[in-house]
């Protein structure tokens, strides 16, 4: 059995579609990842010097709450491996609906239980490199908006916003490409991603060098993809 | 003359030390209120208070009718009226020496662009760098920074500004570029000034009152040349001692 180019041809329109499906997962995961992690990550800083002065009244336990809960969400989600949420909103998700609502039957579809995985997933780690960046911007250029009489809201927009914002790039650029090799491990859910079609011809043909080989320059190409839109974004950006 | 700023028997901590001990203060419209005393002594805490930076731990503080802690809600009408200038600068690194100035009177006095580019521009003449307004606050020299942050101050029309050290970061050939701009300011605008710094050439020339700290304490003040001229207390007269071979 030598390296025969004609089980690419044949096995390429399948394993095309998978990396469809992982390349649309990812995206997903990368945008709503992005949501899911700024929140949380202004949210573990809520109420604290990092985003200007600290609240008075009612504003003080709201805060501390926030904090609290985007706390409780990374540490769970960095806690715990991504193959195990997965499972767990695929398969245990339901169940626990059952247990404790009268809905009998209440599933997830895989593809959607891997894109939520992915989301929350990435949202956490993203929700770090969202605290640091910010944390990290000069504490002086705050106290200067604020000493202008401008609001929180705006200076966290047009100020710390953007600086923190280039600062996050390439920790970002990380996380998505780790993300979309994390869409792999959806095999286990049965969505049917790269990974999941290059197992499935393997399993019909036996032809493991020729599907892995092809399986991993698809995904050499596509986190390729990702790292130089990063670095397109960073380019744009104002050196500073 | 009223007094603008009015500190009655105020008290500041971070944690359990306190780090101004009942100041008594009022400063008058127009009034150049030049602060000196050895590091560490409160300057900047009490400046600081001053535009609610720090909250005051116990006591009164009354900027132009707002009293604090009781109208804590009003923070930033009291920073409207009292710009900063810090001794790092802290202009904004991503926007140009224009966009920093005409920031403020955009954001804090809803002003349109173009209405605030033009007190932006106008300011920047004044402290002499038009033809630098496109240039990012990287590619300029401390005193030039410094003078483009003393415009951005100034561009939102405060009643009073408040200089904490704001010659101390620059290189010496640098700090007279920066002084006369303060002079120029305190001349044209008769604005109220509370300048933190250890440039006695400027509190005798510029000032109306200097007051001396240490350690949480207004310790002495009167009029600056008198108060250089004749120090009551051992620890200004040393201090003026050490100041002087600098
Ligand atoms: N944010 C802070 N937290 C704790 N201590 C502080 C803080 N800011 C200032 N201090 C302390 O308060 C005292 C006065 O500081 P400061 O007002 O900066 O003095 P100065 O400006 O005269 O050098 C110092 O002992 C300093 O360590
Ligand atoms: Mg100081």
């Amino acid at each position: 059995m030598g390296f025969e180019f004609s089980v690419i041809t044949e096995s390429l329109p399948a394993l095309l579609a998978g990396a469809k499906l992982t390349w649309i997962i990812t995206i997903l995961g990368i945008v709503g990842g992005m949501i899911c992690g700024i929140l949380a990550g202004l949210g573990r800083i809520a109420g604290t010097d990092a985003l200007g002065e600290e609240p008075h009244g009612i504003f003080k336990p709201i805060t501390v709450a926030i904090r609290y809960l985007s706390g409780t969400y990374v540490e769970t989600i960095r806690g715990t491996p991504i193959i195990v949420q997965a499972m767990f909103l695929y398969f245990a998700f339901p169940m626990l609906v059952k247990a404790v609502t009268d809905i009998e039957r209440f599933r997830i579809e895989a593809l959607t239980a891997a894109v939520i995985t992915i989301i929350f997933n990435a949202g956490a780690y993203i929700a770090e490199i969202v605290r640091g960046s910010v944390i990290s911007v000069n504490k002086g250029l705050l106290e200067a908006g604020m000493s202008l009489g401008i609001s929180r809201f705006q200076l966290i927009v047009h100020v710390i916003g953007p600086i923190a914002f280039r600062r996050m790039i390439p920790p970002l650029g990380n996380q998505f490409i780790i993300s979309l090799k994390d869409t792999s491990l959806f095999i286990v859910i049965g969505v049917g991603e790269l990974t999941r079609q290059g197992q499935e011809i393997m399993a019909s043909n036996f032809r493991a060098l020729e599907i892995w080989l092809t399986v991993a320059i698809m995904y050499l190409i596509m986190t390729t993809v990702l790292a130089m839109s990063l670095r397109q974004i960073e380019r744009k950006m104002k050196i500073f | 003359m009223s007094n603008i700023i009015e500190l009655k028997n105020v008290c500041k901590s971070f944690g359990e030390t306190e780090v101004l001990h009942n100041i008594d203060l009022s400063i008058q419209e127009g009034e150049v209120v030049v602060v000196i005393g050895p590091s560490g002594s409160g300057k900047s805490t009490l400046i600081r208070c001053i535009n609610c930076l720090e909250l005051i731990s116990s006591g009164e503080l009354i900027v132009d009718t707002v009293r604090i802690p009781e109208e804590r809600g009003r923070t930033r009408q009291i920073r409207l009226e009292v710009g900063m200038v810090f001794q790092q600068f802290n202009l904004f690194p991503h926007m140009t020496a224009l966009e920093n100035v005409a920031f403020g009177p955009c954001k804090a006095r809803k002003m349109n662009k173009s209405k605030a580019t033009d007190i932006a521009r106008n300011l920047l003449s004044k402290v002499g760098l038009a033809e630098f307004e496109n240039k990012l606050p990287g590619q300029l020299s401390g005193g030039q920074q410094q003078r483009v942050a003393i415009a951005r101050a100034l561009a939102v029309s405060p009643k009073v500004l408040l200089f904490d050290e704001p010659t101390s970061a620059l290189d010496p050939e640098m700090i007279g570029e920066v002084l006369d701009v303060m002079k120029n300011i305190a001349k044209d605008h008769g604005m109220t000034m509370v300048v933190v710094t250890h440039e006695m050439g400027f509190a005798a020339q510029v000032g109306d009152r200097l007051i001396f700290m240490d350690d949480g304490r207004i310790v002495e003040e009167g009029k600056p040349s008198e108060v250089m001229k004749n120090p009551q207390s051992e620890r200004l007269k040393d201090f003026l001692g050490h100041v002087k071979h600098h």
